[in-house]
């Protein structure tokens, strides 16, 4: 497996008596669109701003490119291949479309001059006009612009697409789908719409409360979670132990046992059947469920 | 055929390389796609539908590996001129008898669309992956 | 690029600032006549104890047109403008600016020490054009009231006042590097300045060694320039911009 792009090895973060990361270990592989899921205050942000030298973690790793985050000189190299949109869209309020532009291209040699045009274009952005006064989708438009025509190898976004319209959305992922059309490009971006991260992203992380709780390719995930629903004649018997692996939570309502299973779902239903269920069932799990499942919010 | 793809739903339940994997079979059975024809670029594809150009890889490598269309080198993905596929779409019509017998006699025994639609998801979902044995 | 942006972040102050001093530098030569009358009748005011030793002190230095300007001008309107504007520079450096801008800043492959040190040194450069320029308009205009000020004294203590003054300019760009928000540094900074210059002034203590080395007083009296001040001045405002440069270094955003 070659190296990781991203990765976190037992990474913790505490501010004064918050801890807001506890352990985080997590990679993030070369050539992927990679979904970053967690509620507000899991950790997202923090963990975002690690690998961009913003902060330094209170104790473990964090590696881009191969090389230490937390080191002031690796740092700086590792932020000549990366780009980075955070959840406010920082930008300069006091300076013009195309003096952030010109700002930013003086930082990246290989500048794509022929993207810029396309994007100025595509979100609807005039040279002269100063940032403060644009919209929050032009806002978003042009941090987008000055990530990609970095031609940089990674890309990180804090929630890209928070307060935007449906359009603007679409043209947002579908700016991020054309840069990773390129082998070599990756991009990590934290979200909270689901729907999103399962249209674009094949590789989903999900953290929470500092911890990663699930790391797999979403294709993976649709194919192994389901929910087996056992109908009984009578009441359904207390919660069995199950041998076999994968089961994440038994619920007993009535005549109803529900198993919510991460794989192996073929032997779960083996393995109640002696109990004499009236009716199976098996259904796949929505990436929201599986989310809610692992936040610990009740299902 | 580059316009007439629809957008997957990525909320389905189906990964998105199964539904386009699905969609270029049935764009075949139609007729929408002939024997020798080019299919979309996996980029500009992509981009179209806004998803993951892994994904699309993965259906056309896929797509490949069952012999329905071929990649030739820098040239594109080519729909098969082989055999394959008709074989393919002769099994489709013959499955398409299977269900329509069954589904009638579900509905003598009383079955509505919806419970009767719900038993061939479950029975599919059961199902363990293509190559595994059946439990 | 980076100096493009600090010329950005501090343009309007700078502008602003520059425009104020150069009226006020016209207004101390073209008040001078007005004054030198007035001046005339005040020695003959007998006004009690401190306050009035210190107002007949004032008149005396003011007899010359060279007493004169360096009163009103290098160690009044001057040194109180340009010490709110080193204050007012100095503030909202790389962080407080907006923590949005600075968080963009940060994400460009460039060292925070860059980032935060061209931005000190742009505001460093405004602060000496603005002791230095409005004071070369007085022998500039000086002729036209009938009167001559010398270049070697307009350039003796506008440095002055620069190098020394440049300490309150480090604090509070020091203390925008410990503190997110503008306001802080700027108040926290403005009442050490205070406490410095006016006060000191008015009452006499030691505290008025800030502002004699600022004004640069013993050259105007004795030709000697205030080296030690100075050296002592810019030692602790590097000592501050050092400081402010490894806070910003190891802080997290």
């Amino acid at each position: 497996m070659p190296e990781p792009i991203i990765e976190t090895v037992a990474l913790r973060k505490t501010y004064g008596d918050v801890e807001a990361l506890r352990g985080l270990t997590l990679q993030v592989q070369a050539g992927s669109i990679c979904g970053f899921l967690g509620r507000n205050g899991a950790g997202k942000t923090t963990t975002l701003k690690i690998l961009l030298g913003m902060m330094r973690p209170t104790s473990g790793e964090a590696r881009v490119f191969g090389r230490r985050a937390d080191d002031s000189t690796a740092s700086v190299e590792i932020r000549r291949d990366v780009a980075f949109v955070g959840e406010d869209k920082p930008l300069f309020d006091y300076m013009t479309v195309s003096e952030m532009v010109r700002f930013t291209a003086a930082f990246y040699p290989r500048w794509r001059r022929d993207l810029e045009r396309h994007y100025l274009g595509i979100f609807g952005l005039s040279p002269a006009v100063k940032v403060k006064t644009l919209s929050r989708g032009m806002r978003t438009g042009l941090a987008v612009l000055l990530a990609l025509c970095r031609d940089a190898r990674l890309l990180i976004l804090d929630e890209p697409t928070s307060g935007l319209d449906p359009a603007v959305s679409e043209q947002v992922l579908q700016a991020l789908v054309s840069h990773v059309a390129s082998a070599e490009m990756t991009v990590f971006f934290s979200s909270h719409h689901i729907a999103e991260v399962e249209q674009i992203a094949d590789r989903v992380v999900m953290i929470d409360r500092g911890r990663a709780t699930v790391a797999a390719a979403l294709d993976d995930l649709r194919e192994q979670y389901r929910r087996i629903r056992f109908v009984f004649d009578d009441d359904a018997p207390a919660v069995p132990v199950f041998r076999a692996e994968g089961v994440e939570r038994v619920s007993r309502d009535g005549r109803v046992l529900t198993v919510l299973a991460s794989g192996g779902a073929e032997r779960i239903v083996e393995e109640a059947r002696p109990l004499g269920p009236v009716s199976i069932d098996v259904i796949p799990v929505s990436l929201k469920e599986i989310f809610l499942e692992s936040s610990g919010v009740e299902g | 055929m580059d316009t007439s793809f629809l957008r997957p739903n990525p909320s389905s339940g189906v990964p998105i390389y199964l539904q386009l994997i699905e969609q270029v079979k049935h764009a075949i059975e139609t007729g929408a796609l002939r024997a020798g024809e080019q299919l979309p670029g996996i980029r500009p594809l992509a981009e179209r539908l806004v998803i993951n150009p892994n994904t699309v890889a993965k259906a056309y490598r896929e797509l490949e590996h069952e012999g329905v269309i071929e990649l030739r080198h820098g040239a594109g993905a080519f729909v098969s001129a082989d055999r394959r596929p008709r074989q393919l779409t002769n099994t489709m019509r013959a499955g398409q008898a299977i269900v329509a017998a069954t589904v009638e006699r579900l509905r003598a025994r009383g079955l509505g669309e919806d419970e009767i639609r719900r038993l061939f998801e479950a029975q599919l979902a059961g199902l363990p992956r293509k190559g595994e044995r059946s439990a | 690029m980076l100096w493009y942006k600090a010329w950005l972040e501090t343009r309007w102050r700078f502008l602003i600032g520059l425009a104020v001093l150069l009226v006020f530098a016209c207004g101390a030569v073209f008040d001078y006549p007005a004054i030198a009358r007035l001046n005339a009748s005040v020695s003959a005011i007998d006004a009690p104890g401190n306050l009035g030793r210190l107002i007949r002190e004032a008149a005396e230095t003011q007899r010359t047109y060279r007493g004169f300007i360096w009163f009103q001008w290098y160690r009044q309107n001057l040194v109180q403008m340009w010490t709110i504007l080193a204050v007012l520079l100095g503030s909202g450096g790389l962080l407080a600016a907006s923590s949005r801008a600075a968080l963009f800043a940060l994400s460009m492959p460039a060292s925070r020490t860059r980032v935060a040190g061209v931005r000190a040194a742009t505001a460093l450069m405004e602060l000496l054009v603005l002791a230095l320029v409005p004071s070369l308009l007085i022998p500039l205009l000086s002729p036209a009231v009938g009167q001559h000020y010398g270049l070697g004294d307009t350039a003796v203590h506008s440095v002055s006042l620069f190098l020394a003054g440049s300490v309150f300019f480090s604090l509070a760009f020091l203390l925008s590097a410990v503190f997110d928000d503008f306001w802080r540094p700027m108040l926290i900074t403005c009442a050490v300045a205070l406490s410095q210059t006016l006060v000191g002034a008015l009452v006499g203590l030691p505290f008025s060694g800030m502002l004699r080395v600022m004004s640069a007083e013993s050259y105007f009296r004795s030709g000697q320039v205030p080296w030690v001040g100075l050296g002592l001045a810019l030692t602790v405002g590097l000592l501050m911009l050092y400081a402010a440069v490894a806070v910003v270094e190891r802080r997290d955003f």
